[in-house]
C-alpha cells in the first residue's frame, strides 16, 4: 500500500538523524579561540550598560572579542558547575565571594600564579575570601557590605539621634522611641537563604559569636527576636530579601534599615534624607559586616595560553589602576585602598562605606572555606525557627550547630 | 432564563482574574509607593515600567511566540500519529506506553533540563530556539498523546471499517477522517502545549541563557538583579505578554467548545 | 498483520521520541541517586558508587517526614478544590449564555503568566506587612494573619496560590467533558421529573468519571511536581514548614552553595515512585471499567 509507505520513510529519517545526533560528539578543541566568554551576576547590566562597555573595553586590549552572558547569582554556580563538567566553563568568571573557595576546592579555578593575576594590592580581608591551602584564586572586583540608613525626618520626630547610636542599648532606646513615636523601628532580611545569613552576620559577629560555635552568638539572635516581640521590627523580615526590605525602608515609615552599599543610588531616588550608621557591636565599636561582592576569576581551560589570555582580561577587570571604572559601573566600594581614597575624594559620601568595608569579615574565613556552607544554611534556619517563635533563639542555634557538624 | 448568568460569570471571572487585576497595578505603581499600605487604585500611575518594557522587550516577545509556536507544531507532529495508533490501530504494548507517558511527566523539569544541557552541549545546539523548542515539546507530548488518544478513540470505527473497503490505507484514513474528526482536540492540545512553551523558564534559563534570540520569561530576569528587583518593570512585562496570548486563546476558544475527553466518555 | 505493523509505524515517532528524550534525563537521575558525588566528582567524575546511602540519608533526615506530610496536604487539598472549583465552574459555563465563551477564555489568562509573576502577585497580596488581604482583615475588624511569615499559615498560604493557579486546567478538560454528554440524557432525566441536584448527581457525575479521572491523575502528577509556586513565595519557610518533596529537593540540589546532588535526586525518585503507583492504580481502575 502506497499511502502507509510515507510514514515509515519519516520514520527511518528520523531515527537516523537521533542516531547520528547521539554518535557525533564534537571534537575537543584545544586552540585559543577568538571569542571568550565572560559571565557575571548582574543581569540587570544590558549591553548598552557601563559594565558591559567595561568588558568589551578589556576584551579589545587583549585582542579577542567577549561574549558575555549573566546570570541570576543563585543559578550561576550551578551554571558554571554544568559547564565545567562538560569542558564549556567560560574564560572569565565573575563570582560572589564565599563560592570561591568551594569552585576552587573543586579545581574549577586556576590560580592566579597560573594565569598571572595578582592580588597583592587587595585589602586582607577582602582577597581572604579567594585563598585555599596558600594559593589564591581570583581578586575582588569590588567589595560591598551592610550598615544601617537611617530616615532623618522620623528619627528627628521621635527625638532620636543617630550620633547616640553606639552599642545594642542606645539602638534599643532609639527603636522604643520611634515606636513611642508612632513610626516603624527597623526592617532586615532573614529569609531562608544566604541573604538570611548575610543580614545576621553583624549581629552575630557583634556579640562576639564565632562561626564554628553557634550558640556564642546567641545574644544576636535574641536581638532579632526582641526586636519582633516589641513592634520594632515588622513580620515581614521572616520572609523579606533585602530588597523587600528596602522597599519597606523607602515607604518613608521606617527609621531603620539594614541594607548594603548598592542601594546608594535608590537612597537618593526615596524621596526623603537619609543617612548611614556603621552597625553596632553589643557593646559598642563597629560590628564587623560580612563582606559581600564579587571575584574575577578563570576557569580551567585545558590550555594554558588561553587561561594566560583570560587572565589578561580579569586582570584588566580588576587592576588597581583599571578597577576604578569597574567599581563605578557597579556602584561598589573597591578593593584597593588607594582606588578607595579617589572615591571618597571624589564622593565623600562614600566614606562611611569605606570605613565600614575596611571593618569587614569575610564570610569563609576564619580557616572556614568550603565548610561555610554546612554552617551558612543551618544557621539561617536557626535564625527563621528562633523568630517564627518555634524555638527559643538558643535552642535553635544548639540544634542547628549540632546539624552543621 | 440565562440572563441572570451573564452577570454572575462576569463576577466570577472578576474574582477569579483579581490577583490579574492587582499585577497590573503594581506594574503602574511607582518604586517607592511599592511597601506603602495597598491602595486598590494607582494613586500616582507611572508608565515607567511600560516605556522600559516596550523598548526593551520585543524582541523577546518574538522568540517567545516562535518557540511556542514551534513547540505547538512539533507536539502535534509526534502526538497525533502516536494517538491515532494508540486509539484505532491498537497495537500490542500500548498500555504499557501510556504508562511510560504517564511516568514521563514526573521526572522533575530540572532533571530533565540537567540531561539536555548535557547533551546540547555535546552536539553543539545550546541557545538555539530549536533546541529549546525539543525542549519545551517535552512538558507538552505526553500530555498531547494522552488527550488526543481519547479524542480519537471516539471516532466510529465503522467509519474507519468503511473507508477501509474503500481501499484506503491507515494513512489515508488519519489523513482524511481521523484528523479532521479531531480538530477540536488537535486544538486543545495545541493551546496546552501553546502555554507551556509561552511559560517555560527552566529550560529557556538553563539551554537558552547565551542565546541571541532569547524567550520573554528570561527578558524578566533583566529587571531581578543581584540586590534589585524593579517590580514595575516585571509585572509591565507580564501584563505586555499576555496580551497576544490572551488574543489568540479568546479566538482558539471558539474552536474548543466540544471536548477535550470526548472519547473517554463514550468508552 | 500489516495492520499491527502500521499501529507501530505510527507509534515510532514518539517511542524514539520518548527515547532520546527522557531515557537519558531518567538515567542521569537514578545514576546522581546512588553515587556520591562531591562538587569535584561532579566536574571531573569518578564519583563512587555509594548504593542506597543517599536514600538512607534521605529518610534519616527529618525534613523527609515534614516534606512528606507537606507533599501529601498540599497535594490532596489542591486537587479537591482545584477539582471542585473546576467542576462547578464547568457546570455553570456549560449552559451557553451571552460572553460566556469569551469569559471561560478569560480564565485562561492566569496561565499565561509566567510563575514568577504569579507567585510574587500572590506574595504581594499576602504580605503580612503591606498585603492587600490583611488590609482587607483590617478594615472587617479582624487581627492581621502572618500568611507567608508564621509556620501555622505559610502551607496554606501557598496552597491556595495554587489551586488558582490549577482551577483553569480543571475548567477546560471538565468542560469539554461535559459538553460530549449527550443532551438526550438531560431530556430523559427531566422528563423523570429529577431535581438539577439529582441530575447531577445521578447522569451528569457518573458519565463524567472517565474525563475526571485522567483530569485527576494529570492533576496530581502536576501538583506533586510544583516547585516554583512554593520556592518563590516562601521558599519552603519560614523554617521548613511549608517544605514539600519537590521543593526539599531543588534546594538539596540548587537552592545553596553547596550543591548536594545526590540526595537530591534521591528525593527526585522517591517523587517519580510515588507517580508510578499512581500511575499502575489509574490503569487498574481503568482495566475494571473496562471488563465491567
Amino acid at each position: 500500500m502506497f499511502p502507509a509507505r510515507k510514514p515509515t520513510r519519516l520514520l527511518a529519517a528520523f531515527g537516523l538523524v537521533a542516531f547520528v545526533a547521539a554518535c557525533s560528539s564534537t571534537p575537543s578543541t584545544t586552540a585559543t579561540p577568538d571569542t571568550f566568554s565572560v559571565w557575571d551576576p548582574y543581569p540587570q547590566f544590558a549591553a548598552e550598560s557601563e559594565w558591559a562597555k567595561t568588558i568589551d573595553k578589556c576584551g579589545t586590549e587583549a585582542g579577542v572579542k567577549i561574549q558575555r552572558q549573566a546570570y541570576d547569582t543563585t543559578d550561576l554556580t550551578s551554571k558554571v558547575l554544568l559547564a565545567a563538567q562538560q569542558g564549556t566553563a567560560p574564560h572569565v568568571l565573575v563570582l560572589d565571594n564565599p563560592v570561591v573557595s568551594t569552585l576552587a576546592e573543586a579545581g574549577v579555578l586556576k590560580t592566579n600564579q597560573d594565569v598571572g593575576l595578582d592580588a597583592s594590592q587587595v585589602s586582607p580581608n577582602l582577597a581572604a575570601a579567594g585563598a585555599l591551602n596558600g594559593q589564591n584564586y581570583g581578586t575582588p572586583i569590588g567589595a560591598n557590605t551592610l550598615a544601617l540608613y537611617y530616615n532623618k525626618a522620623v528619627l528627628t520626630a521621635a527625638g532620636v539621634d543617630p550620633a547616640a547610636v553606639k552599642d545594642w542599648d542606645s539602638l534599643n532606646a532609639a527603636l522604643a522611641k520611634v515606636k513611642a513615636a508612632g513610626k516603624k523601628g527597623i526592617t532586615f532580611s532573614a529569609i531562608g537563604t544566604e541573604e538570611g545569613t548575610f543580614q545576621f552576620l553583624p549581629w552575630f559577629w557583634g556579640a562576639n559569636g564565632s562561626l564554628t560555635d553557634l550558640p556564642s552568638g546567641k545574644a544576636a539572635l535574641e536581638l532579632w527576636k526582641s526586636w519582633l516581640d516589641n513592634g520594632y521590627a515588622p513580620n515581614s523580615v521572616v520572609g523579606n530579601t533585602q530588597t523587600t526590605s528596602w522597599q519597606e525602608f523607602a515607604t518613608g515609615e521606617y527609621a531603620f534599615a539594614e541594607n548594603g552599599t548598592w542601594q546608594l543610588a535608590n537612597a537618593k531616588k526615596a524621596g526623603f534624607e537619609y543617612g548611614v550608621i556603621p552597625i553596632p557591636g553589643r557593646t559598642g565599636g563597629t560590628a564587623p559586616a560580612p563582606t559581600g561582592g564579587e571575584f574575577v576569576t578563570v576557569p580551567a581551560q585545558n590550555n594554558p595560553d588561553t587561561e594566560k589570555k583570560a587572565g589578561r582580561i580579569a586582570s584588566c577587570l580588576t587592576a588597581p589602576d583599571k578597577v576604578l571604572a569597574s567599581d563605578t559601573a557597579l556602584t561598589y566600594i573597591s578593593a584597593v585602598p588607594s582606588v578607595q581614597q579617589q572615591q571618597v575624594a571624589a564622593n565623600p559620601e562614600l566614606a562611611v562605606w569605606v570605613e565600614a568595608v575596611k571593618n569587614a569579615k569575610g564570610r569563609t574565613g576564619d580557616n572556614l572555606g568550603t565548610k561555610y556552607p554546612k554552617i551558612s544554611q543551618p544557621l539561617w534556619g536557626a535564625v527563621q525557627a528562633a523568630l517564627t517563635g518555634a524555638k527559643a533563639p538558643e535552642a535553635a542555634l544548639r540544634d542547628a550547630q549540632a546539624s552543621a557538624k | 432564563m440565562t440572563s441572570w448568568r451573564t452577570p454572575v460569570g462576569v463576577l466570577l471571572t472578576a474574582l477569579m482574574l483579581f490577583p490579574v487585576y492587582w499585577m497590573i497595578n503594581v506594574s503602574l505603581t511607582p518604586m517607592s509607593d511599592m511597601r506603602k499600605s495597598p491602595s486598590l487604585f494607582p494613586v500616582n500611575p507611572t508608565t515607567e515600567g511600560y516605556a522600559r518594557v516596550l523598548r526593551e522587550q520585543i524582541p523577546y516577545l518574538g522568540t517567545s511566540l516562535l518557540v511556542a509556536a514551534g513547540t505547538v507544531v512539533l507536539t502535534l507532529a509526534l502526538a497525533a500519529p502516536a494517538a491515532y495508533s494508540l486509539a484505532k490501530l491498537r497495537p500490542a504494548g500500548r498500555q504499557t506506553l501510556s504508562f511510560v507517558l504517564l511516568v514521563a511527566q514526573m521526572i522533575p523539569g530540572i532533571i530533565m533540563a540537567l540531561g539536555f544541557y548535557g547533551i546540547y552541549v555535546k552536539l553543539g545546539i545550546t541557545n538555539t530556539v530549536w533546541g529549546l523548542v525539543l525542549a519545551d515539546s517535552t512538558i507538552a507530548v505526553p500530555f498531547a498523546t494522552l488527550i488526543l488518544t481519547s479524542f480519537m478513540a471516539s471516532v466510529p470505527d465503522e467509519v474507519l471499517q468503511a473507508a477501509r473497503i474503500d481501499g484506503a490505507g491507515p494513512w489515508r484514513s488519519f489523513v482524511s477522517i481521523v484528523l479532521p474528526a479531531s480538530r477540536n482536540g488537535m486544538i486543545t492540545a495545541a493551546l496546552f502545549s501553546f502555554l507551556w512553551a509561552w511559560s517555560d523558564f527552566l529550560f529557556a534559563a538553563t539551554l537558552d541563557s547565551g542565546g541571541r534570540l532569547q524567550p520573554l520569561t528570561l527578558g524578566i530576569y533583566r529587571y531581578i538583579g543581584n540586590n534589585n528587583q524593579e517590580w514595575n518593570s516585571i509585572m509591565a512585562t507580564a501584563v505586555v505578554a499576555s496580551v497576544p496570548a490572551t488574543v489568540l486563546i479568546v479566538v482558539a476558544q471558539r474552536y474548543v467548545a466540544a471536548g477535550v475527553t470526548s472519547g473517554a466518555v463514550k468508552d | 498483520m500489516r495492520s499491527r505493523l502500521a499501529g507501530w509505524a505510527f507509534l515510532l515517532p514518539l517511542v524514539a521520541y520518548l527515547a532520546v528524550c527522557y531515557a537519558y534525563p531518567l538515567f542521569t537521575n537514578v545514576d546522581l541517586s546512588i553515587r556520591g558525588y562531591t562538587v569535584r566528582s561532579f566536574v571531573h567524575g569518578g564519583a563512587p558508587l555509594v548504593g542506597f546511602a543517599n536514600y538512607a540519608t534521605v529518610f534519616g533526615d527529618p525534613t523527609f517526614r515534614t516534606a512528606l506530610v507537606n507533599t501529601v496536604l498540599f497535594t490532596l487539598v489542591s486537587l479537591f478544590f482545584q477539582y471542585t472549583i473546576g467542576l462547578a465552574a464547568a457546570l455553570f459555563f456549560a449552559r451557553g449564555f451571552r460572553l460566556s465563551a469569551t469569559l471561560r477564555a478569560l480564565f485562561l489568562v492566569p496561565w499565561l503568566l509566567p510563575l514568577i509573576v504569579s507567585a510574587s502577585t500572590w506574595a504581594w497580596l499576602l504580605n503580612s506587612e503591606s498585603g492587600l488581604v490583611n488590609t482587607a482583615l483590617k478594615v472587617v475588624g479582624l487581627d492581621p494573619v502572618n500568611w507567608l511569615t508564621s509556620p501555622q499559615w505559610s502551607l496554606v498560604s501557598v496552597t491556595i496560590a495554587n489551586i488558582w493557579i490549577g482551577i483553569p486546567f480543571n475548567l477546560v478538560v471538565l468542560y469539554s467533558g461535559l459538553q460530549n454528554i449527550p443532551r438526550e440524557v438531560y431530556e430523559a432525566s427531566s422528563l423523570d421529573g429529577a431535581s438539577g441536584w439529582q441530575t447531577f448527581w445521578h447522569v451528569t457525575f457518573p458519565l463524567l468519571r472517565p474525563v475526571s479521572a485522567i483530569t485527576l491523575l494529570l492533576g496530581l502528577v502536576y501538583t506533586l511536581k510544583v516547585f516554583d509556586v512554593i520556592w518563590i513565595m516562601t521558599k519552603g519557610g519560614p523554617s521548613g514548614s511549608s517544605t514539600t518533596l519537590a521543593t526539599w529537593s531543588y534546594e538539596l540540589g540548587f537552592g545553596n552553595m553547596l550543591p548536594r546532588f545526590g540526595p537530591s535526586a534521591a528525593v527526585g525518585n522517591v517523587l517519580i515512585l510515588i507517580a508510578v503507583v499512581a500511575g499502575l492504580l489509574y490503569i487498574r481502575m481503568q482495566r475494571r471499567q473496562e471488563l465491567s
